[in-house]
């Protein structure tokens, strides 16, 4: 690959919003399966593999998987997120693969949020003042 | 090199398969004349043989062109080197901080009653070794058991059994 | 077509089939067969409802009954109870969730809401496996700053300003470190990353690692410009192994996009960076340790001077950063180090990562501006301590740092004010421990730490920590010495001075710090060879009879309900426990705190097997003991201290005599608490077993009236002042004195007297403990309508237990939180009202719980006929004459001799009970009435010159051991009790006591912690 130019990293930085097809309204669902090894030890692979299962055997082309990190409240693990076009992230906790096919049979493709499951909604790093 | 009687190292070779050795040679053909190539090469080497006895101390140091002193050193030095057979699966107990305040210390004695070895012990099937680690950094999930490349997090007493029965 | 009478759906979903969903079609086909059911109901198998996580799901029509949690076993009933017989089956139907709830914000979840994120601002959000998600979220934006616009003397300086120090432990300021290095002459530098993160409870850079590798490359590759390095490693703990996989995976995407390698950004400047796995290690975190593991040798320090920044790796200068450190790195050079520096305290800048573990509710990776308190930390943040225990202490930086205790939780995260209490802010491993934890063996566990790696180059670590180690055992196995603590205290001194590294030189800092704050712990296990934390197992037999002040033999007692020999299980009690009928109905029970089986499912309901045996057992009947001494002995007050000491001191064939005020014996027991939950005959039987010793009690006499204090000492050789606290404590407001206020105590002891007590019909009670639920409750019974406690803190800190908090409730009283009365309003000298003022939760207060702080402008009025303050209570020592040599402390109560629980400062006066310790338990006044009684005749003995008293052989019961193959999960058998609309208008006891059923089956549940097997 060639080599960047900070003018590169600019475009990277656009192209990547540009291209998110989350964000670019391609795909109608974000689903994150947050996985570091405290994820990863509570299960999240089976939670991954269980809504990769749902989305094929579903027959679904408007959801978008992807993993990240820990979100830091280790105790709550396994979590993931679901973001649905236009609404706030909806962060659920203690999950299974029971209860990951249930969000996605009803959050993801009825949009009926499950409140049992839920920790929070929004996202961390929304402006408050005093956040950076 | 005279010190050594070398009949003693040909037996311990015997262990390995002749593919494990030359793997062996070449993870130190190419590391050979690199500053600090030592801790890698036992890694990897221990990766491919499970263990470092010290005829393979020996054909490393030769290797490397080091004093087999040197090689022991390290081996003996730090905690990740074993110079006794590992079983088929490595269980490693948690005795971090966090896993003992959640009662590590009796996860361990639990699976020393079931084994029946002792921490740094093998099975007599050598399907289990036993270790005990300082802190995973799984904190958040303590106690943890980590068998092979499986975090166990929040292991309790009663589900010990279950837990070691996957791995027969 | 075929009409069926009813559909029973069975969902045959991919989340129902793997929780058992064919096992109960197979089960339907069978059970509809049996029953000739099959031409009338239909079996049928739907797809996925989408109530996976309920399943297996079961819908029946024509109703639309949906069940869920179908099992295989639920079958015949469901076909029995629902299809046959047309009742549906509640326990397996569906519940209506709560939707209506608001969602929480992530923000105003504390755990989140109070959190500053800088080196973690991308967790959560990023794919760490792609540099592109990284360079969305302005990643690498730093570095092109950096290597564009700034020289490396402006990047250090704007380091400089930031104010930045190590967050691996030692706080060096960061910027400074990079001068130096700079400075340093040479071609060849390295820009080292410590990320070999090996402090138990420290997992933050393993958790920045995993989610934001390019983060702490981006800082390093900083970091390497300011210094003028061309080589970078970063030494990674070999237990990280998917951290590892990342960093390699985003070093080589770096590489690709020319972010790392030859002429980064096309500035000339140029960089390699590769991991080195380490070894297992503890001392390679230490930087000349792992300067010499990176270049294969034993992980051994060196002494510095020389210092890595001008001979470092390869002797070549160097820089060592954790990981920590370098992520803060790129947003101090895209913010400006002004920004960074406008966060934290006056020398703690920016923000901390905390691992916070242990035993609080949440567990996880915290970062919050430098200055937080800790106590912030644990009880917001954390959501408090697991199963609402008490918190005890928390370990801050690992085994080089120390211990917080409660009184230290105002505590800000500041390097130097942390350092003030003794402990370290280290890499910023917080672990929570509670009443659970003993600190001997927490010290005892560090320093097996410290001793186990260190790595033997020097004597005074290698050395030194092994003989501080095998005290520490000692003291733990119950071989403690008298002088240990000195010693230990001295050793550490020692090492802390001579040890070559960091490590060796804080190794003592657990030991001392926990003998700083927990000295008393310590001699518990020397002196009185106990472990108050019920840890130490070499100290007991089990962890209940441990725990017990009485050391009552839990476990035998159980085992004897469970072989049906309830006569001896009462004799077993009888032995250490004059008033189990007592106790099995109002014992706190420290020993089911302590209880083993409450770390599978629940505690033993051992207070109800007690009272079982008491209710059901029978005993011999009491002989009465020949007096065989010449000296005579006055108790002052039957409660359960004094008649303790009376029934040991008659056995010892001493004349004892009780003097007490009221008209029965009891004390407390008969006169404070209620008799609904403690019947008359219950303490009289009681009472009577020890008169029955010979034990004379005088009634109706109040020392100081009746019969002089002076004279009751002249008449006998000893006396033992138990009198309880049966004063109430004011609530030293405005309007006291007002028709209508009564203290809690006195309104109780009234009522137990049999008085016709007029209260009004709006009643309030001040306070959280059991005595202000007994008075609500009490006014409950009385007819009052109206019944509310006003309570100045939180539920979670009532000292009441819980479930006469909620027997209460049940009964209609209200309880307010978090107010407080300031005055008391009347007309024409009657009560009509308090005023209150609303608090709100401060700082926290030595006992580690905040702080009521009054919320100005908050005051309102509660229309009120009756008060009843219960806030605490204190002895009546008005009996003593002026100028007794019976001397009185500040507040009132009677002094004790120096170092002695039971001694008062007048000769041959002793002291036991609530009178001594304040309101506390009856079973902690019965074993302080064991304790006088013991002390009062050796001192005897020792004036006579008599050897000391020898007990006589104890009576040898049997004790059977039969314990269940599998303890299966199952929870505490609950207490029968009156329903609530009966019992509010009577006195009648409310629980009713196990059934012999229910006895046996909660006794199986004993684990016999006390078997040697």
């Amino acid at each position: 690959m060639a080599k960047l130019t900070i003018d590169d990293l600019k475009k990277i930085k656009e192209r990547v919003e540009r291209e998110d097809q989350f964000r670019s309204g391609t795909k109608r669902v974000k689903l994150t399966v947050h996985m570091g090894t405290c994820g990863i030890a509570s299960g999240a692979k089976g939670i991954l593999d269980t809504f990769m299962e749902e989305i094929s055997e579903n027959d679904v082309n408007d959801v978008l998987v992807t993993t990240s990190g820990c979100i830091g409240i280790c105790s709550r693990e396994p979590l993931a997120t679901v973001e649905e076009q236009g609404k706030e992230p909806i962060v659920y906790e203690y999950l299974t693969p029971n209860k990951a096919r249930q969000i996605f049979k009803q959050h993801v493709l009825k949009g009926v949020v499950q409140m049992d499951f839920v920790l929070a909604r929004g996202k961390e790093q929304e402006d408050r003042g005093v956040r950076s | 090199m005279s010190g050594f009687d070398s009949s003693l190292f040909d037996a311990q070779l015997e262990e390995f398969t002749s593919e494990q050795l030359d793997q062996l040679d070449q993870i130190v053909s190419r590391y050979k004349g690199k500053p600090g190539a030592l801790i890698p090469v036992l890694e990897q080497v221990q990766d491919i043989c499970g263990y470092l006895p010290v005829a393979l101390q020996k054909r490393i140091a030769d290797g490397l062109n080091l004093p087999v002193a040197n090689v022991y050193g390290v081996v003996t030095f730090y905690s990740f080197f074993t110079m006794v057979p590992r079983g088929k699966h490595v269980i490693r107990v948690c005795l971090g901080t966090a896993c003992y305040v959640r009662g590590g210390q009796r996860i361990l004695g639990k699976i020393i009653e079931q084994l029946k070895i002792q921490p740094g012990e093998c099975t007599e099937d050598r399907n289990f070794s036993l270790e005990t680690v300082r802190c995973l950094g799984a904190c958040g999930l303590a106690p943890v058991v980590v068998i092979d490349d499986d975090t166990h997090g929040q292991v309790k007493p009663a589900k010990l059994e279950a837990l070691l029965a996957k791995y027969n | 077509m075929k009409v069926f009478r009813a559909h029973i759906l069975v969902c045959g979903g991919t989340g129902c089939r793997a929780t058992g969903s064919e096992g109960i079609l197979g089960s339907l086909t069978r059970e509809l067969a049996s029953r000739k059911l099959t031409d009338e109901v239909v079996v049928v198998e739907t797809g996925c409802n989408g109530f996976c996580a309920a399943g297996p799901i079961m819908v029946i029509y024509p109703e639309g009954t949906f069940y869920q949690y179908v099992k295989a076993e639920d079958v015949p009933e469901i076909i029995e109870e629902h299809i046959i017989k047309g009742r549906p089956v509640q326990r397996l139907m569906y519940k209506e969730p709560v939707t209506d709830a608001p969602i929480p914000h992530m923000l105003d979840i504390p755990f989140f809401g109070k959190q500053m994120l800088i080196a973690l601002k991308n967790r959560g959000l990023i794919d760490a496996e792609k540099i592109d998600e990284y360079i969305a979220r302005d990643g690498y934006m730093a570095l092109a700053k950096a290597l564009h616009d700034m020289n490396p003397d402006q990047v250090i300086e704007e380091i400089q300003k930031s104010g930045l120090r190590g967050r691996g432990g030692g706080g060096f300021p960061t910027g400074m470190k990079w001068s130096f290095a700079r400075k340093s002459a040479g071609d060849v530098k390295y820009v080292l990353c410590n990320a070999d993160e090996g402090d138990p409870g420290a997992f933050m850079d393993r958790s920045i690692l995993e989610a934001d590798p390019h983060a702490v490359l981006e800082g390093m590759i900083i970091g390497g410009y300011a210094i003028g390095a061309s080589h970078g490693y970063i030494y990674c703990r070999a237990e990280y192994p998917l951290a590892i996989k990342r960093l390699n995976l985003a070093i080589q995407q770096a590489k690709d996009y020319g972010l790392l390698g030859e002429d980064i950004l096309g500035s000339g400047y140029s960089l390699e960076i590769e991991v080195y796995q380490g070894a297992g290690a503890f001392v390679c975190g230490e930087e000349t340790a792992l300067m010499a593991s990176i270049e294969g040798k034993r992980g051994m320090p060196r002494p510095r001077p020389p210092f890595p920044a001008s001979k470092g790796l390869w002797m070549k200068p160097s820089v060592l950063n954790n990981v920590e450190t370098f992520a803060n790195i790129p947003q101090i050079v895209l913010k400006g180090g002004q920004w960074y520096s406008s966060i934290g305290t006056e020398r703690s800048k920016g923000t901390k990562v905390f691992a916070l573990t242990g035993a609080v509710n949440n567990v996880g990776l915290v970062e919050v501006p430098m200055g937080t308190p800790i106590g912030d930390i644990i009880f917001d943040i954390g959501g408090g301590i697991i199963g609402g225990k008490q918190y005890k202490a928390s370990q801050l930086g690992g085994p080089s740092g120390g211990c917080i205790p409660a009184e230290a939780l105002n505590t800000p995260t500041d390097y130097e004010e942390i350092v003030k209490l003794g402990a370290i802010m280290g890499s910023g491993g917080l672990i929570v421990m509670d009443e659970d934890t003993c600190m001997v063996d927490t010290a005892r566990f560090f320093m097996e730490f410290c001793q186990e790696e260190s790595c033997g180059k020097c004597t005074p670590c290698r050395e030194g920590t092994k003989r501080m180690l095998q005290i520490l055992e000692r003291i733990c196995r119950g071989e403690g010495r008298d002088g240990d603590i000195e010693l230990l205290e001295d050793l550490a001194a020692n090492i802390k001075d001579s040890a070559l590294c960091g490590l060796g030189q804080t190794a003592p800092n657990p030991v001392l710090s926990t003998i700083r704050y927990f000295r008393s712990e310590y001699e518990a296990h020397i002196y009185e060879k106990r472990c108050p934390a019920v840890v130490c197992a070499d100290l007991f037999k089990s962890p209940c009879q441990h725990a017990c002040p009485i050391e009552m033999d839990v476990p035998a007692y159980i085992a004897l309900i469970r072989a049906g020999r309830l006569d001896d299980a009462y004799r077993v009690m009888k032995k250490t426990n004059p008033f189990p009928g007592v106790c099995g109905r109002v014992c706190p029970q420290f020993c089911a705190n302590k209880c083993r089986r409450g770390q599978l499912d629940e505690p033993i309901a051992i207070a109800w097997l007690k009272r079982y045996i008491a209710d059901n057992g029978k005993l011999p009947k009491v002989e009465e003991v020949p007096v065989t001494r010449k000296e005579k002995i006055a108790v002052i007050g039957a409660g359960p201290a004094g008649l303790t000491a009376a029934q040991d001191l008659a056995k010892r064939g001493y004349k004892v005599t009780v003097f007490e005020e009221l008209p029965h014996a009891g004390g407390m027991m008969r006169y404070a608490i209620p008799e609904y939950r403690m019947p008359r005959d219950i303490v009289e039987g009681e009472v009577d077993e020890i008169r029955a010793l010979g034990v004379e009690i005088k009634t109706n006499t109040r020392v100081g009236k009746d019969i002089s204090f002076a004279q009751l000492r002249k008449d006998f050789d000893m006396v033992l002042v138990a009198v309880g606290a049966h004063t109430s404590w004011k609530l030293e407001i405005e309007g006291e004195d007002l028709t209508g206020v009564w203290g809690a105590t006195e309104f109780l002891r009234e009522v137990n007297l049999g008085k016709n007590v007029k209260i009004g019909s709006r009643v309030a009670i001040v306070g959280g403990g059991n005595s202000a639920i007994d008075a609500a409750r009490t006014a409950v019974r009385l007819g009052a309508k109206d019944v509310t406690i006003l309570y100045r803190r939180e539920r979670k800190d009532m000292p009441a237990w819980e479930n006469e908090i909620v027997a209460a409730e049940h009964e209609g009283v209200k309880i307010v939180y978090l107010v407080a009365p300031t005055r008391l309003v009347g007309k024409n000298g009657t009560l009509n009202g308090v005023a209150c003022q609303r608090m709100l939760l401060g700082e926290f207060d030595r006992s580690g719980r905040r702080k009521p702080v009054p919320i100005e402008g908050s005051e309102y009025v509660l229309s009120i006929d009756t008060i009843i303050p219960a806030i605490s209570q204190n002895a009546d020592t008005s009996f003593i004459e002026s100028g007794s040599d019976l001397e009185l402390d500040k507040w009132g109560g009677i002094k004790r001799a120096p170092k002695s629980t039971v001694k008062t400062t007048a000769p041959g006066v002793f002291i036991a009970g609530d009178a001594a310790t304040g309101p506390a338990t009856v079973v902690e006044a019965i074993a302080m009435g064991h304790q006088a009684a013991a002390e009062i005749d050796s001192a005897i003995r020792e004036k006579n010159g008599e050897p000391p008293y020898k007990e006589p052989p104890e009576e040898k019961i049997d004790i059977p051991f039969e314990v269940d193959e599998e303890a299966k999960e199952t929870p505490r058998a609950i207490m029968p009790e009156m329903k609530v609309a009966d019992r509010i208008i009577s006195f009648e006891e409310v629980e009713l006591g196990y059934s012999k059923k229910t006895a046996y089956s909660e006794s199986c549940r004993c684990l016999r912690c006390d078997a040697e097997l």
